[in-house]
């Protein structure tokens, strides 16, 4: 079972960075959130710690239900081109995305080695997720793009810390998903007035500031 | 007992913002209750400076010497800024910028945003620490896209998201030390103050590798190079009392972050690795600063890259780890503070008569506004570690350690910089300060609360270098408490 989590956790990461258009991309969100909600909802019921149970429902209200429907909320509002601006097209992408996956696995056996072989691949996916965020915040050049980066971002580090030291300590867990909410809906502020002052979100195209 | 009317005095203005009417109350409310935080840091800081670390409040709260003396530094720039405030947020009042809803919520900001940063040197939890320090970042994102231009809005977007990566790094770093934690068998915390005591014997390779993550992460928030690009938009484009906090205290929040984080380091894994690191980031910050400053063209911008140059002072002070370089990078934190509001401030209010940030276009402040001119031509001595302003001691001091040290490189270069950007700095305020007036410029009147605001800061800026000459002593103790062998 937890084989196939981990695989699902994979095959939305990949599936996040070959996506063309923004609602895939947030499909593929929606996808990896859910599975680390099983993940998490799993450890629960196998432990019956009630912590563990409102930090997957956290989870699964935030990241699954409210943040996408956000996103996709302003996406319809602004009204804009949904093409995600790639600097690097899908084909190289998901090789990168192998060649990540190798280098996190080389990151975790040698510099964390952990114990055993279910943490030495929990935690080579944990790293990846975390660079595959990195990678969408660096080559996809709109506003929106960016964030779901920075979100990825996050995922992998819940993944990482339920990993390597059985989760957060549970009030900083429901304060960086307080955290994490709060930003969501600053950026999709910032979104609206960066649409509003140069009619697009490509990032890539702010440049008054220099120097 | 008194750190929690530390954290309510904000939390009440906060909420005053909204309920009192008048603006200009508002503004004096805001006044009087900082300086009433004001005794009640010092009172925190000569208690916990004697007593050391103290735990309160079911170990959520941590008191020691070093987060006293950050609170202290950051109730001192928040209280000149809300001096600050009063006149600069009434003249955009008055001017039409900005409408009375907007003053409001720049208040209730204003509080939350000093009320986050005390929140960082008093949590004890570490996660709760980069909750504090992501809290900082969100809040302010508001503050530098105030004036909702397209520049002010581009600045804050690439605040928010440039912070926001960088401290996601930080929160890798942070669940890699609880791991090394962890892996010692004990128990399950993220509180300092149950790891610091254990730190010898934590996995010294999982703690260096976390602590380059940690660095990475909470040195993009402190400005370090070459980690700073968001820094100069940001500061160049926030209202000016808020960019006089950020300056003087957003990014020395993050640096309090990396030294705490860095004690642990330095227990585990020793002082070389730490003191290393530092060094070379603040020397690459000092080379960073010292070329784009050279050839700034726009005011704000030139002090941002001066505050970026100033970090990097603090953080090869903390690098060179001799009790002498330690103190005098605290007390640079200190004087950097007081030095730099105090140029935000005079740079807010000759941007605000001459509407223009370019420094070829402002000629003649001394004659437009006098009392700003002096403070300013006074404040760039100041700044540039010119005797007999407090600077020049802190400056000496590490200068003289990294001697004694036998770190010749990193003092040489340390001079170099400083005298590069002493005459750069020179050369920018010569033609600012002097000469005639533009066409049509006529002067303005200064507001009184501005004036208090920069005496109170002048004076800082005088006295506590004598002071820290006088009580050199003590504050070796401080240094040489904070960082064990």
């Amino acid at each position: 079972m937890q084989g196939m989590i981990l695989l699902g956790i994979l095959v939305s990461t990949c599936l996040m960075v070959i996506a063309k258009r923004m609602p895939s991309l947030i499909r593929s969100f929606r996808l990896q959130s859910f599975c680390l909600f099983l993940a998490t909802f799993i450890i629960a019921l196998g432990e019956h710690r009630p912590d563990l149970y409102i930090v997957a429902g956290l989870l699964f209200a935030l990241k699954v239900l409210l943040i996408p429907h956000l996103l996709y909320r302003i996406i319809k509002k602004i009204n804009t081109n949904e093409d995600l601006g790639l600097f690097i097209n899908p084909q190289l992408s998901l090789l990168l995305i192998l060649v990540f996956t190798y280098l996190s696995w080389v990151f975790t056996v040698y510099f964390i080695a952990p114990g055993d072989q279910t943490q030495i691949s929990t935690l080579s996916i944990a790293f990846l997720i975390v660079l595959a965020g990195i990678f969408l915040m660096i080559f996809r050049m709109t506003a929106l793009a960016q964030i779901i980066g920075l979100l990825v971002m996050e995922n992998g580090l819940f993944l990482l810390a339920a990993t390597v030291s059985g989760g957060m300590p549970f009030f900083v867990e429901i304060a960086i998903f307080f955290d994490i909410f709060v930003s969501v809906i600053i950026m999709g502020f910032f979104v609206y007035r960066i649409n509003k002052f140069f009619t697009h979100i490509d990032v890539n195209k702010l440049s008054r500031l220099k120097g | 007992m008194q750190i929690f009317f530390i954290l309510g005095i904000p939390v009440f203005l906060a909420a005053m913002s909204f309920l009192v009417k008048k603006q200009k109350a508002v503004g004096i409310l805001n006044c009087l209750g900082y300086l009433a935080v004001l005794p009640l840091s010092a009172a925190v800081f000569k208690k916990t400076a004697v007593s050391g670390g103290t735990v309160s409040f079911f170990n959520f709260i941590y008191l020691d010497g070093l987060s006293a003396f950050f609170i202290l530094v950051t109730s001192v720039v928040a209280f000149a800024a809300a001096l600050y405030s009063v006149g600069y947020i009434q003249k955009d009042l008055d001017k039409g910028i900005i409408s009375g809803k907007k003053a409001r919520a720049y208040y209730s900001l204003f509080n939350l945003f000093c009320l986050a940063m005390f929140f960082v040197p008093s949590v004890n939890n570490l996660g709760m620490l980069w909750v504090a320090i992501e809290m900082t970042t969100l809040i302010s994102a508001f503050l530098v896209g105030f004036y909702n231009t397209k520049e002010s809005v581009e600045a804050a977007w690439k605040y928010i998201i440039i912070c926001s990566v960088g401290i996601i790094f930080a929160l890798l770093g942070t669940i890699l030390f609880s791991y090394a934690f962890s892996r010692t068998g004990l128990s399950k915390s993220l509180n300092w103050s149950d790891m610091a005591p254990v730190a010898h014997i934590m996995d010294k390779n999982i703690l260096k590798i976390a602590f380059l993550f940690i660095l990475a992460g909470y040195g993009t928030k402190a400005g370090l190079a070459p980690m700073h690009t968001w820094l100069p938009d940001a500061h160049s484009q926030a209202v000016a009392p808020i960019s006089a906090l950020l300056s003087g205290v957003l990014l020395k929040t993050s640096l309090y972050a990396i030294l705490r984080f860095g004690i642990i380091v330095i227990k585990g894994a020793g002082f070389a690795y730490f003191g290393h690191l530092m060094v070379l980031l603040g020397l690459i910050s000092l080379a960073v600063s010292c070329g784009f400053i050279l050839v700034q063209k726009d005011l704000k911008r030139l002090l941002a890259y001066s505050s970026i140059e100033h970090v990097g002072i603090i953080s090869l002070g903390f690098g060179l780890g001799a009790p002498l370089a330690v103190a005098g990078a605290l007390l640079h934190v200190f004087n950097h503070a007081a030095a730099k509001s105090l140029m935000f401030f005079g740079a807010g209010n000759i941007v605000s008569a001459y509407k223009k940030h370019n420094m070829n276009a402002i000629r003649g402040v001394l004659k437009a506004l006098p009392f700003t001119g002096i403070m300013v031509l006074m404040g760039v001595f100041a700044l540039t570690g010119f005797p007999p302003f407090a600077l020049f001691v802190s400056e000496i001091m590490i200068i003289i350690a990294a001697f004694t040290g036998s770190a010749y490189l990193a003092a040489g270069l340390l001079l170099l910089f400083l005298a590069v950007i002493f005459g750069a700095f020179i050369y920018h305020f010569g033609r600012m300060l002097f000469g005639n007036l533009p066409k049509g410029m006529v002067s303005a009147g200064e507001p009184l609360s501005g004036k208090l605001a920069f005496l109170f800061l002048f004076f800082l800026v005088c006295v506590s270098g004598a002071a820290a000459v006088f009580f050199k002593k003590d504050l070796i103790w401080i240094a040489q408490n904070l960082f064990p062998g």
